[in-house]
């Protein structure tokens, strides 16, 4: 409280953003202080989504836990599940069939297209633009049906178990038709939002991320590679060995470069499901030798293992005593770093600028609460 | 910059489980792993309840070198905070107070985060014992 | 009209019915009628809007409640009406209620002023745009009492808002209706209106020497009624809902209703200035092409000008919603910009552009 004009007392506005708010995204709350309609300081307050997924391992077998996973992040549960497939399988040195490799890939790159496009939907409706949504929203569908058809499951496969997946591909026919239809449908975004002088003035210069600022709040993913830093995952991930690959790697560092570097980074998925095609075709389906989940322990150790999911790096760590069930197990998620960065990059914007700044990070509450 | 060359480098430290076990001067050395060999993003901090003691596995990553680096130390009640050198570390540490009760000296911002306000005992300690749900609310601290 | 207030009391003359009494409700009638007709055209304004978004996205929109959805709005307005009228505890009672009263009736006299035909208009009087640059400008008082009574941060952040945008994007209209002024010689709507006729029908409109100030006044406009991309006051993504965040039931309802009424007011407006008014694109009459001059005609061209009025508005409606569906919102500090530094200084160039295009043209300026 300051003395103003007139003798009159000057007080901060405090705005509690959320946990309902139509664009937090779920139930991420904002203590904001405005002055006006500037950001004096930003507070988030996270927890309304905790289901204590760490602490649920503990207490279930491995193979019990295999559908918890894909809760994690239900946007882009592939790639927990694959997290978590992946550890049991390195710590009992199950091998994987050539085919089931690429199934996965195939998978995985499908999931982050349908993450993706949800994200450009959500993020023009935080500029209110609503037509994308439903654009968006329309491809996403094709994959979602895609992914019902085959696991029976629209968002939480549980599609990956240990040892391979559940069931052979099958429904070739519709990812063509994803892989054929959506170049154009991107385009078709490009050319309604891209160099649309709002959207441009909106995210132009917004919510400029440097280089050290994002490495100091560990941001990873895509938000890390639109800001300038090449660090991908996948280039180094041996699912994706024998994969053609190039990182999308973008300068802008404003929100627009995140934009920019999603609607990439979803013709460079488009490329590697291309290739993923192309290699389960050259393969055979075999007879599953699954393992028997029921008896699975792992052996006393400690397993770590990461990977590049849509909003940034995914990582699993497990620390066996050799029982049926993990003695401790973390998840490392990229939004939860993400919302620890809106501390720092909404301060001194306006309001409207920091829905689109916070919207540009892909933040998604289920990651973060774990 | 491998471990095992950095475990040369560093005197009273050790290789266990492909982990560089420091037991004290947490905060120097990270500074100066930090500082000399560019590793400059902190993955993620893990705690780990040990029975005695809680383990932190601090995980770095360098970019330019395209290195992994874990870094562990045992703490009993409190530990030196990383949150001067890496701002995600806040985020790390908060969550660890939440979870294992560890206190980090220096970190400011320390407050329940997943639990309630108020709420009794540290989940992921095996000591919790669980059966405390809402009525173990602290009514003063809540009200 | 004088021939409508001819016929009305010649009617109440054969009932003994004193004249004193014609003279009095013959102004009421017309506002009775208003307020019904302007019930009908928000519940098809609100359906167009919603099955057009719909067709933009690629959606059905409304197809469940009768034929194509046609009763859809009733439907909805009718779920409104039997809410509970929920009052925030904190909130200022009298200011919260008086709100959307005030709202309401600006909106429904901006339409008493338009010229729908010839001899066809409400409260005609000799300056009747004048009245209109203020009714225009009067719903942001109550918008700011329902924003500040509701004694919520979000309506209070959206009123001020609402208060900045309209503050900004009042002036620019003054200009461009000032050009129009001067180039009709008059203040009056239906002498605007008639001053636009020519027998080339669509050449003598407004809009071509003043397509800037059309422009102009269109985004103004756009952003008076707190439409997409100046919807920055009811932002559902930053504010929820603006100003009207508290309001539920009918309150809500009349917020609502006020948003149509006066989108449809402002765009017959727009038509009156620029697009001719009532006046026939094709220079004649359709009823006089196709039924020469005869008496059943020249009582057909009354309903063919409230048709070209209502078509012109339309159009004009449907880019609002066009672009609704295009456009994202602007950025609050681009949006005060927008107005001072880029329409402010073309309105004015646009009436020194009218002033010199009228001394040319050979009025007496």
């Amino acid at each position: 409280m300051t003395q103003g004009w007139l003798g009159m007392t000057k007080t901060t506005l405090k705005l509690n953003l959320g946990p309902q708010h139509p664009s937090t995204h779920g139930v991420l709350r904002l203590i904001l202080e405005l002055e006006g309609e500037k950001i004096l300081s930003c507070e988030p307050d996270i927890g309304y989504l905790h289901r204590g997924m760490e602490k649920m391992a503990e207490k279930l077998s491995y193979i019990q836990y295999l559908p918890v996973v894909d809760r994690i992040d239900y946007l882009a549960g592939c790639f927990y599940s694959e997290l978590f497939c992946r550890t049991i399988e390195n710590a009992l040195n199950i091998e994987l069939s050539e085919r089931d490799k690429n199934i996965r890939v195939l998978l995985l790159e499908l999931n982050r297209i349908s993450s993706h496009l949800l994200w450009i939907g959500a993020f023009l409706m935080d500029l209110g633009a609503v037509s994308p949504f439903f654009y968006s929203m329309r491809e996403r569908e094709m994959v979602l049906r895609f992914f019902e058809k085959l696991t029976g499951q629209r968002m939480m496969y549980n599609y990956f178990v240990f040892g391979g997946v559940r069931n052979d591909i099958g429904y070739i026919d519709d990812i063509k038709e994803i892989i054929k239809i959506l170049p154009n449908k991107i385009k078709d975004y490009e050319r309604i939002i891209t160099d649309n002088p709002i959207f441009l003035a909106r995210t132009k210069n917004k919510g400029i991320l440097e280089k050290s600022v994002a490495a100091n709040y560990s941001i990873t993913g895509v938000n890390l590679r639109a800001s300038g830093i090449s660090y991908d995952l996948r280039q180094n991930d041996y699912l994706y060995k024998g994969y053609e690959f190039n990182p999308v790697v973008l300068q802008g560092k404003d929100a627009w470069a995140r934009y920019k570097a999603r609607i990439l980074e979803l013709k460079e998925s488009l490329n590697l499901i291309r290739q993923a095609l192309d290699k389960i075709s050259k393969t055979k389906t075999q007879a599953k030798t699954f393992i028997s989940p029921l008896g699975i322990k792992l052996p006393e150790g400690e397993y770590y293992n990461e990977i590049e999911a849509p909003r940034g790096l995914a990582s699993i760590y497990i620390k066996s005593l050799g029982d049926n069930v993990p003695y401790r197990l973390k998840w490392r998620t990229g939004s939860y770093y993400s919302v620890n960065l809106l501390k720092k990059l909404l301060l001194g914007e306006f309001l409207n600028d920091a829905i689109a700044i916070a919207g540009s990070l892909d933040i998604i509450l289920p990651e973060v609460d774990k | 910059m491998n471990i095992s060359e950095l475990q040369n480098v560093l005197k009273e430290s050790k290789i266990e489980n492909d982990k560089l076990i420091i037991s004290k001067n947490l905060h120097d050395t990270i500074l100066s792993i930090k500082d000399n060999y560019n590793f400059d993003i902190l993955k993620s901090i893990t705690g780990i309840d040990c029975g005695n003691n809680i383990e932190l596995i601090y995980h770095l990553y360098s970019v330019p070198n395209q290195e992994d680096l874990l870094i562990s130390t045992y703490v009993t009640d409190s530990a030196e905070t990383v949150s001067d050198i890496f701002e995600s570390a806040k985020a790390d540490e908060n969550e660890i107070y939440d979870m294992f009760g560890v206190q980090f000296d220096g970190n400011a911002d320390l407050k329940r985060l997943y639990m309630p306000e108020g709420w009794n005992g540290h989940p992921l300690r095996k000591d919790y014992t669980g059966n405390d749900t809402r009525l173990a609310w602290n009514d003063e601290n809540n009200a | 009209m004088n021939y409508l207030y001819f016929l009305y009391t010649e009617i109440l003359a054969k009932y003994n019915i004193p004249k004193l009494f014609g003279e009095i409700t013959f102004y009421i009638i017309p506002f009775c009628v208003l307020a019904v007709a302007l019930l009908i055209i928000v519940l098809i304004l609100v359906l167009a809007e919603r099955k057009l978004l719909g067709w933009f996205t690629q959606r059905k929109g409304p197809n469940r409640v009768g034929w194509w959805g046609i009763l859809q709005t009733l439907a909805d307005a009718l779920k409104l009406l039997l809410k509970e009228n929920i009052t925030p505890s904190k909130a200022d009672r009298f200011l919260f209620n008086l709100a959307p009263i005030l709202v309401f009736v600006p909106a429904m006299t901006l339409l008493g002023i338009i010229p729908y035909s010839a001899e066809f208009t409400f409260v005609n009087t000799s300056s009747n745009i004048i009245l209109y640059l203020l009714l225009a400008a009067f719903p942001i008082v109550s918008i700011f009492l329902g924003g500040w009574a509701s004694n919520n941060k979000y309506s209070l952040i959206g009123a001020v808002r609402s208060i900045a945008q309209v503050l900004s994007y009042e002036l620019p209209i003054s200009f461009v209706v000032i050009g129009i002024v001067t180039l009709a010689s008059s203040m009056n709507l239906t002498e605007i209106t008639l001053s636009q006729y020519t027998k080339y029908g669509i050449l003598g409109w407004y809009i071509f020497p003043c397509i800037l100030g059309f422009i102009i006044m269109f985004l103004c406009i756009l952003a008076e009624l707190n439409r997409c991309p100046f919807d920055l006051p009811e932002a559902e993504s930053e504010l929820i809902c603006g100003y009207n965040t508290e309001y539920s039931g009918m309150r809500f309802a009349i917020f609502y209703l006020t948003e149509y009424a006066l989108l449809f007011g402002n765009a017959l407006f727009l038509s009156v200035l620029f697009l001719g008014g009532y006046l026939s694109p094709f220079g004649a009459y359709l009823s006089h092409i196709f039924f020469g001059e005869t008496a059943f005609a020249n009582i057909l061209v009354y309903f063919e000008q409230v048709f070209w009025l209502i078509f012109k508005a339309s159009l004009i409606i449907f880019v609002v919603i066009w672009i609704r569906a295009t456009l994202p919102r602007l950025a609050s500090f681009d949006m005060l910009k927008f107005s001072w530094a880029v329409l402010l200084p073309l309105s004015i160039i646009n009436l020194l552009f009218m002033v010199i295009f009228k001394y040319i043209t050979g009025g007496a300026v």
